[in-house]
């Protein structure tokens, strides 16, 4: 990718704002299954993100596939805020 | 690619062909959504359902395509995200025709916006080792978002054939037939582990793909935002709801009933059935069995064609433009608390929804959902409480015509009942239920073409199938009427019938061809309710019972085919006495508050 990074922490994606742009840091894979369901759909370390919606669901933009999944899927998306639009 | 390697490959292959046992089975394989069923309409000139959500293809459909002067075999294949990990059962499917020899050949259809995830499979198909090619289509949508694939370089990386299509209309479907002697094993070093696919996949699509800021598409985006949040989308909902009511529950169950009803059959076709049968047939029990109170005509052709067949067309074409919007599953965002209470996730909304279109084929599209568990409840729920659509025909124009009040009864009993059994079922049953991870497909403007052919066949399908039901239905009634079996049944089912529901003895054969179809015994009650035999709290009851019943023959075959004779035996008898008790306990709490409708 040829973005800069800002010096901000890696954080959930449930600690983005709405329409905050983000890349993704690592999946966590505490769940069985879910790293697996979320690769397979394109939710790996380096894709960006964007985050539409917290509620009732959460929404983001991965890449160019449009998600919604329950809040315990998106906290364990571990993503960094792109410098700009944090 | 540069094709002339690939020509003298094509003429070995030709060679080859003549020893061929079989002809070259093709498997079109590809995320879910990206438009597998198109092509293979495009190529074998036969129609699948298409729709606009994941999931519309949850079985294998084999169509044969004349490529060149070869005669080939085209398999469509429910969508697959991967085909190793944690897999969904339509997922094993695919995997199953692509690793068997069932497929020879493998065409990756791919959504070009999404060549990333696309690429993350081509991978995983590289590793079977079978000839493919890879088809990018929608490019049309995927430029109107700013996005362009260097399919040459694409190509060129991968080793095969790169062809650009919008399959929907036809473009790019002769190359793709021209580059079918050209598929190749990509160039793909094994990757180990998920991950490493990922980050190879990441890498190339840096090289191949240049997104711009440039989109084209607001209009979509605007209507795909505005469905998803609660203080949009909510109102949208009940705006679609009422349309639905108004075009299917009102103009289809009430205007163009009453007009075939009424006036097609009640002026035209019925009487001069019988002025023909009065003539003609000489054995007055032959007459009867055409024209008489239980006649195939009067009573079979009448139910089907006249009360049944208006909503149910209504339904099917309102239905396929919410299916090709791709609307629903938006809804599953704001169902996926209230269905975890029940044992599943948001993504359970499709087989719900569809489910008002035909239980039957709801049931098979529980495959998309994640664990046993989640399957088995939703079979479950759908067997107990969703009417579908030849039924919603029934219960909108008896309880339509009588008061909101009364159909706002029979849909909210209907849902507290699958709440509380799913909510049990949650509970009781072992297994667990799988996150909600749901990929929304883009909003777009159904295409005519596409809505009106999907409806016609649906119609043909409903012809099909219930029709020579309700025929043999009606020919059974016949023989139980003839050797006095109905005053039987209504004997014995007095207990439960007149005394338990509070409802007119008539019923209980109703309620027993309900078994058969539901939406037959509830064509019965519309006959009953029109002659005016049946109270309004009486119309509430009978209609919930029926609503409960297992939907027909077929949706009960379709879950012993899906989980087995047991489990089929079980829901029967879990969803019965439901039935019954619930409507007991209706009809005692209507009575106790001196409700009328």
């Amino acid at each position: 990718m040829h973005l800069a990074f800002s010096s901000n922490g890696v954080r959930p994606l449930t600690a983005l704002a709405e329409t905050e742009k983000a890349v993704i840091v690592e999946v966590r894979a505490d769940v069985h299954g879910r790293a697996d369901r979320l690769l397979a759909l394109g939710v790996t370390p380096g894709a960006g993100v964007t985050l539409l919606q917290r509620f009732p669901g959460i929404v983001f933009l991965c890449d160019q596939t449009e998600l919604a999944v329950e809040r315990d899927v998106a906290a364990a998306i571990l993503v960094r805020p792109v410098e700009g639009h944090a | 690619m540069s094709c002339h390697v690939a020509h003298e490959r094509a003429a070995a292959g030709q060679r080859l062909l003549a020893l061929r046992a079989h002809p070259l089975r093709i498997a079109l394989v590809g995320q879910p959504n990206v438009g597998k069923s198109v092509v293979f309409g495009r190529l074998t000139g036969r129609y699948v359902t298409v729709s606009n959500y994941p999931g519309t293809t949850v079985a294998v459909t084999t169509g044969r395509s004349l490529v060149g002067n070869e005669v080939c075999d085209i398999i469509d294949t429910p969508g697959v995200n991967a085909l190793e990990g944690a897999i969904s059962e339509d997922e094993r499917i695919t995997r199953d025709v692509l690793t068997s020899r069932q497929s020879d050949l493998v065409v990756q259809v791919a959504d070009a916006r999404n060549v990333r995830r696309a690429l993350m499979l081509t991978s995983q198909i590289a590793a079977l080792g079978k000839p493919m090619l890879l088809a990018l289509n929608m490019v049309d949508e995927a430029l109107a978002r700013g996005i362009v694939v260097d399919a040459p370089a694409l190509a060129a990386e991968l080793g095969i054939p790169v062809i650009e299509m919008v399959a929907v209309e036809g473009r790019g479907l002769p190359e793709l037939r021209a580059s079918l002697a050209c598929a190749a094993r990509p160039r793909v070093s094994a990757h180990p582990n998920a991950s490493d696919r990922a980050a190879w996949a990441h890498d190339l699509t840096d090289r191949v793909r240049h997104v711009s800021t440039l989109s084209l598409a607001s209009i979509q985006e605007a209507l795909a935002r505005a469905t998803r949040r609660p203080a949009t989308g909510l109102p949208m909902l009940a705006v679609v709801l009422y349309a639905l009511y108004l075009f299917v529950g009102v103009f289809g169950a009430q205007t163009l009933v009453k007009l075939l009803e009424d006036d097609v059959f009640g002026r035209g076709i019925n009487p001069a059935a019988v002025w023909f049968a009065d003539r003609f047939i000489p054995i007055a029990l032959v007459r009867d069995f055409f024209v008489g109170q239980y006649g195939v005509i009067t009573m079979g052709i009448t139910y089907s064609i006249a009360i049944v067949l208006p909503v149910v067309a209504t339904f099917f074409l309102m239905f396929g433009f919410l299916e090709d919007s791709g609307y629903i599953p938006r809804l599953a965002i704001f169902c996926d608390r209230t269905f975890r209470v029940m044992g599943l996730n948001g993504k359970a909304v499709l087989p719900m929804v569809l489910g008002l279109g035909c239980d039957t084929m709801a049931t098979m599209t529980t495959r998309i959902l994640g664990t046993p568990k989640e399957r088995l409840i939703a079979i479950l729920l759908l067997a107990l409480g969703i009417p579908c659509s030849a039924q919603l025909a029934t219960i909108m124009g008896i309880l339509g015509g009588i008061s909101f009040a009364a159909l706002a009864t029979l849909f909210g009993v209907v849902l507290g009942q699958m709440f509380l059994v799913g909510w049990l079922a949650a509970r009781v049953l072992k297994g667990e239920r799988s996150e909600f991870i749901l990929e929304l497909p883009p909003i777009r403007w159904p295409r005519l073409g596409n809505l009106l052919t999907k409806t016609r066949l649906r119609v043909w399908w409903y012809l099909g199938e219930a029709v020579p039901l309700f025929l043999v239905g009606t020919a059974l009634l016949f023989v139980l009427d003839r050797v006095g079996a109905l005053v039987f049944i209504a004997a014995a089912g007095r207990p439960i019938v007149t005394g338990l529901l509070g409802l007119p003895p008539a019923t209980a054969q109703i309620l027993v061809m309900g078994f058969l179809r539901r939406d037959y015994g509830a064509a019965g009650l519309f006959q009953l309710a029109h002659d005016g035999q049946l109270t309004g709290v009486q119309a509430v009851v009978a209609l919930t019972v029926m609503t409960l019943f297992v939907p027909c023959v077929a949706n009960f075959l379709m879950m012993v085919r899906e989980r087995g004779l047991k489990t089929g035996l079980a829901i029967l008898s879990v969803v019965t006495p439901v039935a019954i008790f619930t409507g007991a306990g209706l009809n005692y709490v209507l009575h106790a508050f001196g409700i009328q409708f």
